[in-house]
């Protein structure tokens, strides 16, 4: 298919990046994103919470300030209450408030399945835009957001989930990008993306494939939530972990001391998941103790970019 | 052996079927037909974490998963470690959640206690059993369950009797442990060493 272009698209369809960015000046870009899905949880309210902060993140992830934001939704009419609908709008709204984005309209229809989320504009510096590529040999890589909320969320279908690890994971789900962002851009940061629906491994190889780069994970260093380690081994992945494993396995080499659990959960298809930042390695405590500052705990120094071999993610 | 069609269905329910069908007809041998590899995969790890050895096959019909419980291969499958390292294997079998007759206000501050203080027996604690009444300390507003998560995050195997959280309709609130069927707790008995009942 012929994808029109021109020359003020900085990135664009032929790129794997979290978003578009349009050139509009010699000092401003716009970031745009689009990103909606069906409920996860049962609550509304948190449901749109946490959809508004899933599609928020791709503009922190490139780097921007998200600035407005329309409402894309389908709806039941005939099966559900309205007032499902209205309550999934405030969480959305409230998560926009936080985000000090501004709604400027949206487009409903009548659908079959309830499906909510966002088209998001955002703000960058045509010279300061993070996307996946230009990672270097020697830089560290940063997980901001602990792994597991795919495991966790069919846990929740199966009704095997506690109702402690229920809110924690909602909790995680909400929580913004903007923090750990606003952190992240005071430093020399390479390359950024968000962990989202190809999970860690699915993402990473992302940013080195056709690279000269490779990268070298400490499986040890993962954050990844208690919950999902047991229900991961009890048999409750989702099918998307074994999609994304089957669709980058290739890429990736396990020492053979990773747990066959713990390999699978690399692939854990994530829902609003956190940042990944490589940056330079003599800023990255630094960026780590500013993180857990502003309150993120569980940021942690996950691996780090290196020349060879290129394209393989080796796991140890 | 029990066959089990969960052909048609989406991850998690095929794992959820497998999981009610052992643990209500304690099986030690199954079989699950499946329509994706996914859940083929899902299924074999999740009988795997209940020690059945596995076999899986893929026909016309779809993806099987074999599995077989063998006694005496689990037997020795688990003693040989805790032999080796010279370590005595305790299992301490808690069926109340207060400790004595008489004053109750009493014998839940002693069982409290006694949780707290069980970390003492050092690597020879090697199974925590809950059955009957004591399931209720595993679940949601129970005081110990930080107590026990360090158990358990330290490697102690604490072992929740479904049954018992089924009864008690608190099979949703269970905090802690591994909710487990009598086969197991029977296998744990014959394995320790020394088995302390509460």
């Amino acid at each position: 298919m012929e994808i029109p272009t021109n020359d003020r698209i900085i990135v664009g369809m032929d790129s794997l990046d979290d978003a578009g960015v349009y050139q509009i000046s010699d000092d401003l870009a716009i970031i745009q994103t689009v990103d909606f899905f069906t409920p996860i949880i049962d609550d509304p309210y948190w449901f749109g919470q946490i959809a508004a902060a899933n599609a928020l993140s791709d503009v922190y992830a490139m780097g921007g300030i998200p600035k407005t934001a329309m409402n894309l939704v389908g709806f039941p009419l005939k099966q559900m209450d309205i007032s499902i609908l209205r309550q999934i709008i405030q969480g959305g709204l409230d998560k926009m408030k936080e985000a000090d984005v501004v709604l400027i309209g949206g487009h409903s229809v009548e659908d079959r399945e309830l499906k909510y989320g966002l088209s998001v504009t955002g703000f960058v510096h045509p010279d300061r835009i993070l996307t996946k590529k230009n990672l270097s040999a020697g830089d560290c890589l940063v997980l901001t957001k602990p792994l597991g909320t795919g495991v966790i969320n069919t846990a929740i279908k199966g009704g095997t989930a506690s109702v402690e690890v229920i809110e924690r994971v909602t909790q995680l789900m909400a929580t913004l990008n903007r923090d750990a962002a606003e952190v992240m851009l005071k430093y020399r940061v390479h390359a950024c993306t968000d962990i989202t629906g190809f999970g860690l491994l699915g993402h990473l190889a992302e940013m080195i494939v056709n690279a000269h780069c490779g990268i070298e994970l400490n499986a040890g260093n993962i954050p990844i939530l208690p919950e999902a380690i047991e229900y991961a081994a009890m048999g409750l992945l989702p099918a998307g972990a074994f999609k994304n494993k089957a669709f980058r396995e290739s890429m990736v080499e396990f020492s053979p001391s990773v747990n066959p659990v713990l390999r699978d959960l690399l692939f854990d298809p994530q829902t609003s998941g956190g940042l990944l930042i490589c940056l330079t390695r003599e800023d990255t405590d630094k960026l780590i103790d500013e993180l857990n500052q502003k309150g993120i705990d569980e940021a942690a120094v996950i691996g780090n970019v290196i020349s060879a071999p290129p394209g393989k993610i080796l796991v140890n | 052996m029990k066959a089990i069609d969960a052909r048609g269905l989406a991850c998690p329910a095929p794992v959820l079927q497998t999981k009610s069908a052992i643990e209500a007809e304690q099986l030690n041998a199954v079989r699950i037909v499946v329509d994706n590899a996914a859940a083929q995969q899902n299924v074999k790890r999740f009988l795997e974490s209940r020690g059945f050895e596995i076999a899986l096959e893929k026909d016309t019909r779809g993806y099987h998963v074999i599995g077989k419980c063998d006694a005496t291969a689990l037997i020795q499958r688990e003693t040989a470690p805790a032999a080796e390292a010279g370590i005595a294997k305790i299992m301490v079998m808690i069926a109340t959640d207060r400790i004595g007759y008489g004053d109750d206000e009493l014998g839940l501050k002693l069982m409290v206690n006694f949780i707290r203080t069980l970390k003492e027996m050092g690597p020879d604690l090697w199974r925590l059993v809950f059955i009957n009444n004591g399931v209720k300390l595993a679940v949601r507003d129970s005081a110990v369950i930080p107590d026990l998560k360090e158990l358990e995050d330290n490697g102690l195997q604490i072992l929740v009797c479904g049954t018992c959280l089924t009864h008690f309709d608190l099979l949703e609130h269970k905090q802690v442990g591994e909710t487990t069927n009598m086969l197991d707790i029977v296998t744990a008995m014959q394995l320790a060493d020394k088995v302390i009942n509460i």
